[in-house]
């Protein structure tokens, strides 16, 4: 099984500095709370030690690399793929293995393109793979919970067994609680973020076989 | 599956020693059907057959067109390629669920059928562990961590969440395999447009009823 997945950097010393290889870890909050940078800083933590970032996305493939480069040197084609389910063709990204998926209600096309961007990776000696999906709300939008469900289940499974980092946002403001309870129920571990007074952004992290930590802030990142 | 119960194996080889050789092993375990070629293989597979073994290079239709009417006429079964060249990716795209290499070993052939027929059974336990699930989704909306760190009725609950999330990885097999990941969770996609009572009983959590209140 691979190393522990480094996350130092991202939180606050003394907090959260490694994730175990398989675990499948989603960031939870409101809207416009952060949750997807905070996913992309997650995804391009190990970039620079050479792990390879494969990321499913419902924006198009070029604003996530635009995003991903805050946090990034340069991105190298070799070690950067992304499951574009936007429909847009994604041409234009000469230095990116773009797999695009009509819809991101097509799970099939998505499972297929993770693993088209996996044998990628590992035909290039990449063995440490962060996973991004983003985002689970939008699936939620074209499927129902179930199937939903049932996908992550599948595709956390598969990222478990293979020893990869799943990291996953999830808009717990726009879907009922239960569902939200039901969903996150999938992942080894939640990163919950909410915004308090001051205008500081918190996080707390639940799961890992630990009580769930104190809040904590979340220091700005220096992009 | 037929009504004495055994699995039914549809082999699909022009090659006659051959699949005569897969019908000799697999005959005491499953009931075996034989077709000679890519149109009679059409003409036998129904949903009644549980896994079609289909040779890549037949006459009258190849296995991928054979794999594609499956497919579009919705025919609920399991297909494996079997096939003498390693296969590429496009075995994956053109939507098999496994594929086998020629000539098989006796046991892996066994193997991949078993993996495929518990896939095939796994949705029964897939829909039981989200309801089970989506309970526990909803009796976190009502009760604290606390209250519910003291209710039997809640750790029995998890304890069988626990159960039947077991019984689906087993169902799920090996996620590690390309072939297998893509085909769980086409099954899971094709779960869901033939299910219309998705709507569970999720509501329901009247045994926690005057547990720790």
């Amino acid at each position: 099984m691979n190393d522990p997945y480094d996350v130092s950097g991202v939180f606050p010393d003394g907090t959260l500095t490694e994730l175990p290889a398989g675990t499948n870890v989603a960031i939870v909050g409101p809207s416009m709370i952060g949750k997807r940078k905070l996913a992309l800083r997650l995804l391009a933590a190990g970039y620079e030690t050479g792990d390879g970032i494969l990321c499913i996305t419902t924006d198009s493939a070029k604003t996530v690399c635009e995003d991903l480069e805050a946090y990034v040197d340069t991105l190298d084609r070799n070690r950067i793929g992304v499951v574009d389910t936007s429909g847009s063709d994604g041409q234009d990204l000469l230095d990116v293995t773009i797999e695009t998926v009509s819809s991101p209600s097509d799970l099939t096309g998505i499972s297929i393109g993770t693993s088209k961007l996996f044998k990628h990776f590992e035909s290039r000696g990449i063995s440490d793979i962060r996973y991004g999906l983003i985002s689970v709300s939008t699936l939620l939008q074209y499927l129902d919970s179930q199937t939903v469900f049932q996908f992550l289940h599948v595709y956390t499974k598969r990222i478990g067994d293979t020893g990869g980092l799943g990291i996953y946002t999830l808009n717990n403001a726009s879907h009922d609680p239960q569902v939200i309870n039901t969903i996150t129920g999938e992942f080894d571990a939640l990163i919950e973020l909410q915004e308090v007074e001051s205008g500081d952004v918190e996080f707390r992290v639940r799961g890992l076989d630990q009580r769930a930590t104190a809040w904590n802030t979340l220091p700005p990142a220096d992009d | 599956m037929t009504e004495q119960g055994k699995p039914v194996v549809l082999i699909a080889e022009d090659e006659q020693s051959v699949a005569e050789g897969y019908e000799l092993w697999l005959g005491d375990q499953y009931e075996t059907r034989l077709a000679s070629d890519g149109q009679e293989a059409l003409d036998i597979v129904d949903d009644t057959v549980d896994v079609v073994l289909l040779d890549r290079m037949m006459p009258e239709r190849s296995g991928k067109e054979v794999l594609r009417i499956i497919r579009e006429e919705g025919i609920d079964c399991r297909v494996a390629m079997v096939t003498a060249v390693e296969p590429d990716f496009d075995v994956i795209e053109m939507g098999f669920d496994a594929y086998i290499t020629k000539p098989p070993e006796r046991q892996e052939l066994f193997d991949t059928i078993d993996q495929l027929l518990n896939r095939a059974t796994v949705s029964d336990a897939f829909q039981t562990y989200y309801s089970l699930m989506a309970r526990k989704g909803v009796i976190q909306t009502q009760k604290t961590d606390a209250e519910l760190a003291d209710n039997e009725d809640y750790q029995e609950l998890l304890d069988r969440i626990e159960t039947m999330r077991e019984t689906v990885n087993d169902g799920l097999g090996d996620m590690e395999s390309e072939i297998g990941f893509v085909s769980a969770v086409r099954e899971v996609e094709g779960e869901m447009d033939s299910d219309d009572d998705t709507e569970l009983d999720a509501t329901d959590d009247s045994d926690l009823e005057g547990g720790t209140q």
